[in-house]
């Protein structure tokens, strides 16, 4: 076993315990070698041993010596003035993210009616509606009102809840049997080109 | 309170959950549209047959796989909906991400099912397993909209048998000291891995359930069952065997793509062009996961579902897509009967290893030419990638891409419910609720 391919060993178990973040097994070790016998893997690790590169421990257990860690670039820096642009972008955010809190429960709902017309939400506009919100007064609701769905304020009076229309076309309704509130407004889209 | 059967005293030494949604597809189309709810609902509609029925319409006599028309004449209020792919895989990609919420041992069985490990968490979520498991049930309810059974047991094989049995909406909690009461009602074929030759051999020694069974020796289970046996012994007694992997899927024994046609078609080049998509699909997975292949089933099944297929082998291992064209064109035309009429083609590729970047060639192979070929599979996987899959594909396979695999009108409702500034391949990766709010 040459010095080299010592090295080369010594790296292949480095590598699966910074990926891992354990030592491997003598199965594992295995398949790291591509050797076929347990045996083999043994002279390797004494070898290893041996030329410092791993330890043991009271029971027999290997190692690691020195790990080392591969260093993570943000960016090549060309001669001249330093970019800051690469270390600013960890902290920027997608439009994705930007609309979205909870994507496990966010759905879309593309509008259809008038009823919320003078709150901006146009028919042909997609909301953002996540189901996992508690309804608060004042949020706007994808309702069902006495078996019809409605998009309305939702507010409470006296201890009651009332949907109201941001169009004055429609009177404000107070549900008489039933009210499931399918989930909260939280962002409007509406795509132009 | 111990009797002399009891298996073991301890509650949990593991905590293992599974978490399976009821009557998954019919599930996700009720929670997209509401107005479905309470109605009995089967999708399948572009396959014709009855690929998941909801559970108004499982009481109504309505099963998987039913004929459509049959479904049709017992149930004649039954909706029929074309299936929605898109729109299982987003709901389950999302129950698989709200599991791993709860912990990150989640096992991803199918695409409505999981297994997940939530030993130790009791003391970081300073509560019992039981109301972990139903506070895990409660929030998939409620995020998505859509009810999952949950069996909490001791091992995978446990848990399972528990989620079976409350469904739909159950829950069902059984911890190791009330084993020995759970088992004695549990017939043999609900354990998965009893087939009927299992459970009938069994009841010639008198095994009649699971009790029956965990009660005999170790030696019983292995002398008569082999290790698999042995393995379902300790399983059912409630000591954990089979692990919760939560590594993706990453051995694949063979790749199988099948798409039916509606209708049913004698064209040679339409049928042809199926299979063809059908061989594409399986490569662009194949080469997803890295992978080669080697060996490749063709079959073709015609409309009353008699199927007839053929297997080659080529010269090495490959991924590329343009390597097998001619070989699955020859073993198209061996089955190809001009008179018949087909239903659905299909392709299995097998011999499936890691692919490698050096490889043993034949002696007579140019290795330039195969390196061509490999980098248009490359480059076409990535065109396919930015436009959507198939943009760039066989000639052969063309006539689909023109004519489709059904009429419009079987299309997913989502496909013809485009919003502004998506296609027919690519749409945005969330559920759009299919609800008015228009004021009547």
């Amino acid at each position: 076993m040459s010095r080299e391919s010592l090295k080369q060993y010594a790296k292949q178990v480095n590598d699966f315990y910074l990926k891992a973040k354990r030592m491997p097994t003598y199965s594992e070790m295995l398949r790291l070698f591509g050797v076929q016998s347990k045996n083999a893997v043994f002279k390797r690790i004494s070898r290893l041993v041996l030329s410092g590169f791993l330890h043991k421990d009271s029971k027999g257990r290997i190692v690691p010596v020195k790990v080392q860690k591969p260093v993570y670039l943000l960016g090549f820096i060309k001669a001249g003035f330093p970019s800051p642009a690469e270390e600013e972008t960890l902290d920027l955010m997608s439009l994705d993210e930007y609309l979205i809190s909870n994507p496990q429960s966010t759905f879309l709902l593309k509008v259809d009616g008038d009823s919320m017309i003078d709150a901006g939400i146009m028919p042909g506009d997609l909301v953002l509606i996540q189901r996992d919100l508690t309804p608060k007064s004042g949020d706007i609701v994808v309702a069902c009102v006495d078996e019809e769905w409605t998009l309305k304020y939702l507010e409470k009076q006296k201890g009651k809840a009332v949907l109201i229309a941001a169009n004055k076309k429609y009177p404000p309704i107070e549900p008489k049997r039933e009210l499931t509130i399918a989930g909260v407004v939280i962002a409007n889209v509406r795509k132009y080109k | 309170m111990t009797t002399p059967d009891c298996i073991t005293l301890s509650s949990y030494p593991k905590a293992i959950m599974h978490v399976d949604c009821d009557a998954f597809f019919t599930s996700c189309e009720q929670a997209r549209d509401p107005k479905l709810k309470g109605r009995p609902v089967a999708t399948g509609q572009e396959r014709g047959i009855v690929s998941c029925a909801s559970y108004e319409a499982k009481r109504r006599g309505v099963a998987r796989p039913m004929r459509m028309f049959e479904a049709k004449k017992i149930c004649p209020e039954l909706v029929v909906l074309p299936s929605d792919y898109e729109l299982y895989s987003i709901y389950s990609e999302r129950m698989f991400a709200l599991l791993r919420q709860v912990t990150p041992d989640v096992e991803e069985y199918s695409i409505d099912e999981a297994f997940c490990d939530i030993t130790g968490l009791r003391r970081m979520y300073r509560t019992s397993y039981e109301t972990i498991a139903r506070s895990t049930k409660e929030s998939i309810q409620k995020d998505l909209g859509i009810t999952v059974s949950i069996g909490l047991s001791l091992s995978k094989t446990l848990a399972k048998i528990c989620s079976k049995q409350n469904k739909p909406d159950g829950f069902l909690a059984v911890p190791g000291n009330r084993l020995h009461e759970f088992l004695g009602g549990i017939p043999l074929e609900r354990v998965c891995g009893f087939g009927p030759n299992t459970v009938a051999l069994l009841q010639k020694y008198g095994v009649r359930n699971v009790f029956d069974y965990v009660k005999r020796p170790q030696s019983f289970a292995d002398k008569l069952l082999g290790k698999t046996g042995r393995e379902l012994w300790q399983e059912l007694r409630g000591v954990s065997v089979y692990t919760v992997s939560n590594q993706p899927k990453e051995k694949y024994l063979s790749i199988s793509k099948t798409k039916t046609f509606m209708p049913a078609s004698s064209d040679k080049d339409f049928v042809k062009g199926q299979l063809m998509r059908n061989l594409e699909s399986a490569f662009i997975k194949l080469r997803r996961h890295h992978l080669s292949a080697r060996t490749i089933v063709v079959y073709l099944r015609k409309s009353d579902f008699r199927e007839k297929g053929v297997e080659a082998r080529i010269n090495r291992q490959s991924s590329s897509t343009l390597d097998f064209t001619a070989v699955c064109s020859q073993l198209f035309e061996s089955v190809f009967e001009p008179q018949a009429v087909y239903r659905s083609t299909g392709v299995i590729i097998s011999d499936i290893r890691v692919e490698q970047e050096a490889m043993q060639l034949t002696l007579f192979e140019s290795p330039l030419k195969i390196e061509e070929i490999r980098q248009i599979s490359k480059a076409v996987d990535s065109i396919n990638e930015r436009y959507g899959k198939h943009t760039v594909h066989l000639g052969s396979s063309h006539i689909v891409s023109q004519k489709g695999n059904h009429p419009r009108n079987m299309a997913a409702w989502r496909k013809q419910e485009l919003l502004k500034g998506e296609t027919f391949r690519q749409r945005l990766n969330m559920p759009l609720l299919n609800i008015s709010v228009a004021e009547k």
